[in-house]
């Protein structure tokens, strides 16, 4: 049991500090977009490369962020019905589900996204998109890179589904960021004081 | 298989995929499981199979993943998110609920009218529905409520107003429209201004009309509390202007035809970041915390897209979508029969599925037949935006009203919520009904701004 918990803490802290640590593309994504604005209409000098540059800001922002999403349970689900179920009842629906319609889908993603990945690195690929030609066989190694990481925090959620089913309780998750309305509600339910 | 045909197994596809929708599992690896898994039998063919890995569905799924991050319409999505959770955790919206309401003191049902305002403007600028009703049902619901306004026509403006950032642009539900049905997200923007402003509008004269027939639900305030003009011009200029400015900024950029979405909403994130410096509310953690929420929620919506493509593709491929056009022709209905079954079906949808999936998921089933029954793509796509509102309105799975019970637990009854709901709800379908008779509300600016 010991063994599963420290599993399942090892799959979300890596999850998480990957998805955390890609997430800050998306400053990078913004300036580099607010340079290229400032450049093409105010000194009518465009880039040349911040149209393929943004792409791969955001391909990686959001790729690298599917594991994170997993672990902070941010990937949506119609759960009008699933949480009226008992804890245990969702946890062995989860676990059988994770096996018939989670994993083939990413294994598939995965090791294709090998052979993808490995043409690119083979021929050094560059995009077409402009003619800076900027190498693209690194984002698509992102590919693969983020099957393996969905596959190791989706064991983990299925290690989370045996501890449910045992004890009827779901583990507890990492602490993480919330959306604004979640913490207001929480904090309402504590009777604590809001400021805004 | 079983000796059914592909288009049989398509319609057995969509059927297992509803079942496990509504079993609760993640949607997005739902359905890229499901694509892969009905793909390979699609796809599978004994003889140029050497390994059983030997399958085009496998190319496909990469492919669909590499076309997810192709699409540059789709950066936008991060950096709209971006610039809502700045605007959202930067203590901006106290400033402007407290300037509107001073300005619109001589209003009938002032503080209704500036709850509107600040969230048609709030929410335009964050697009996120859970946190415009939840802010706005701590800061001005408790001051209607304390100045005698009724608690079911109070919960309803909150409610009402919080979900209109999915519609008026720049929405994040556009850009994903405009993805999925092929379509400009420029046009769509300008389509979407006429009927946007048009429903908030609606709302505000609904709330005024209301207090002129009724002055007890919505009472005047006092003298006293009206502060000298002077105070007034200071908080508009301070906390009202810089916001409208910004939106009109991103808004008026995109529509002029300057910049893309992306350009406009990567500016826009920056200038609330500017904002929120000179205002000294946005704290480092928070700036963070709105770094990482990005990343979660792109995730989710880009998860959900490369799932989708993938389900669609082979969907499609395997005949899904002759079938419905088949049903749809021989039922043998007009186009405004077509269009009604296909609102009565997004409504429904709206009650267990949110906006994201009903648009990524169910949305392009109707698409191809548009052409068919010879149906404009902005002026439906304009009703499915009107009609969205309403699965966040519709009782019992209400989310607005969910959100503001959330907060004000012990002060408001779920009745009474939707009580204030139900006019809204009618003021949203009667929209939908102007905008049904003037399809010019949503085709006209499009062709006044970028012609043909």
């Amino acid at each position: 049991m010991q063994f599963i918990n420290n599993y399942i803490k090892f799959c979300e802290s890596l999850s998480t500090w990957v998805g955390k640590g890609f997430a800050w593309c998306i400053v990078i994504l913004c300036l580099g977009t607010v340079y290229e604005c400032t450049m093409a209409y105010i000194f009518n000098n465009p880039t040349l490369w911040n149209f393929d540059f943004s792409l791969q800001m955001y391909g990686a922002l959001f790729l690298m962020s599917g594991a994170y999403a997993l672990a902070a349970e941010a990937h949506v689900r119609g759960d009008v019905i699933y949480r009226l179920f008992s804890v245990k009842t969702q946890a062995s629906i989860d676990f059988v589900l994770y096996f018939l319609f989670f994993f083939p889908g990413i294994f598939a993603l995965a090791f294709a996204g090998i052979d993808y990945a490995g043409n690119a690195w083979k021929s050094l690929e560059t995009s077409w998109n402009s003619p800076a030609q900027i190498q693209i066989y690194m984002i698509k190694t992102l590919i693969p890179t983020a099957g393996f990481l969905l596959i190791i925090q989706g064991l983990s959620e299925v290690a989370r589904c045996v501890i449910a089913m045992k004890t009827g309780k779901w583990p507890e998750r990492l602490a993480d960021v919330e959306e604004t309305e979640k913490i207001l509600m929480k904090k309402a339910e504590k009777g604590e004081e809001i400021k805004i | 298989m079983f000796g059914l045909t592909n288009p049989e197994i398509a319609l057995m596809m969509m059927g297992i995929f509803l079942f496990l929708v509504l079993l609760g599992f993640p949607i997005a690896f739902t359905l890229l499981a499901m694509g892969v898994a009905f793909g390979y039998y699609a796809y599978y063919n004994p003889e140029t199979m050497n390994t059983i890995f030997d399958n085009r569905v496998f190319d496909l799924v990469v492919q669909n993943t590499y076309s997810v991050m192709d699409n540059h319409v789709l950066t936008a999505v991060p950096l709209f998110l971006f610039m809502g959770y700045i605007v959202e955790r930067a203590g901006i919206v106290a400033k402007l609920f407290f300037a509107i309401r001073l300005a619109s003191y001589k209003l009938p049902a002032s503080m209704a009218v500036a709850a509107l305002i600040t969230c048609t403007l709030f929410s335009t600028a964050t697009g996120i529905i859970g946190a415009v009703v939840t802010l706005m049902g701590l800061l001005a619901w408790p001051a209607m409520v304390k100045h005698g306004y009724d608690k079911s026509f109070a919960s309803g403006i909150i409610c009402a107003g919080g979900c209109l950032g999915i519609l008026i642009p720049p929405s994040i539900m556009l850009i994903v429209y405009a993805v999925i049905a092929q379509l400009s997200p420029l046009r769509l923007f300008a389509a979407a201004m006429l009927p946007g402003l048009l429903l908030a509008s609606l709302y505000i004269t609904y709330a005024i009309v209301l207090a002129m027939i009724k002055p007890e639900v919505a009472p005047k305030p006092k003298a006293e509390e009206i502060p000298a003009t002077s105070v007034i011009v200071k908080e508009v200029l301070l906390s009202f202007l810089p916001l409208f400015t910004l939106i009109l900024l991103v808004l008026g950029t995109i529509l002029a035809g300057i910049a893309t979405p992306a350009e406009a909403a990567a500016i826009g994130a920056f200038g609330a970041l500017v904002m929120a410096y000179f205002y000294k509310t946005l704290k480092w953690e928070s700036f963070r915390e709105s770094v990482f929420l990005t990343a979660k929620t792109s995730a989710m919506i880009m998860w959900l897209f490369i799932g989708s493509w993938t389900f669609a593709s082979i969907f499609s491929y395997l005949g899904g979508h002759e079938i419905f056009e088949h049903f749809f022709k021989s039922i043998d209905i007009e186009p405004w029969q077509f269009l009604v079954i296909t609102q009565i079906i997004i409504f429904l949808l709206g009650w267990p599925l949110e906006w994201t999936e009903i648009l990524i998921i169910f949305v392009p089933i109707f698409l191809p037949l548009l052409k068919t029954f010879g149906i404009d793509p902005y002026f439906f796509a304009m009703l499915i935006a009107l009609n969205l509102q309403t699965s966040f309105l519709t009782p019992p799975m209400a989310m607005s009203a969910y959100y503001l019970k959330g907060v004000q637990k012990k002060n408001v009854e779920l009745m009474e919520i939707f009580k204030g709901i139900m006019p809204f709800l009618a003021i949203v379908i009667f929209a939908m009904i102007i905008l049904y008779n003037f399809p010019g509300l949503a085709t006209w600016l499009p062709e006044k701004l970028f012609g043909n």
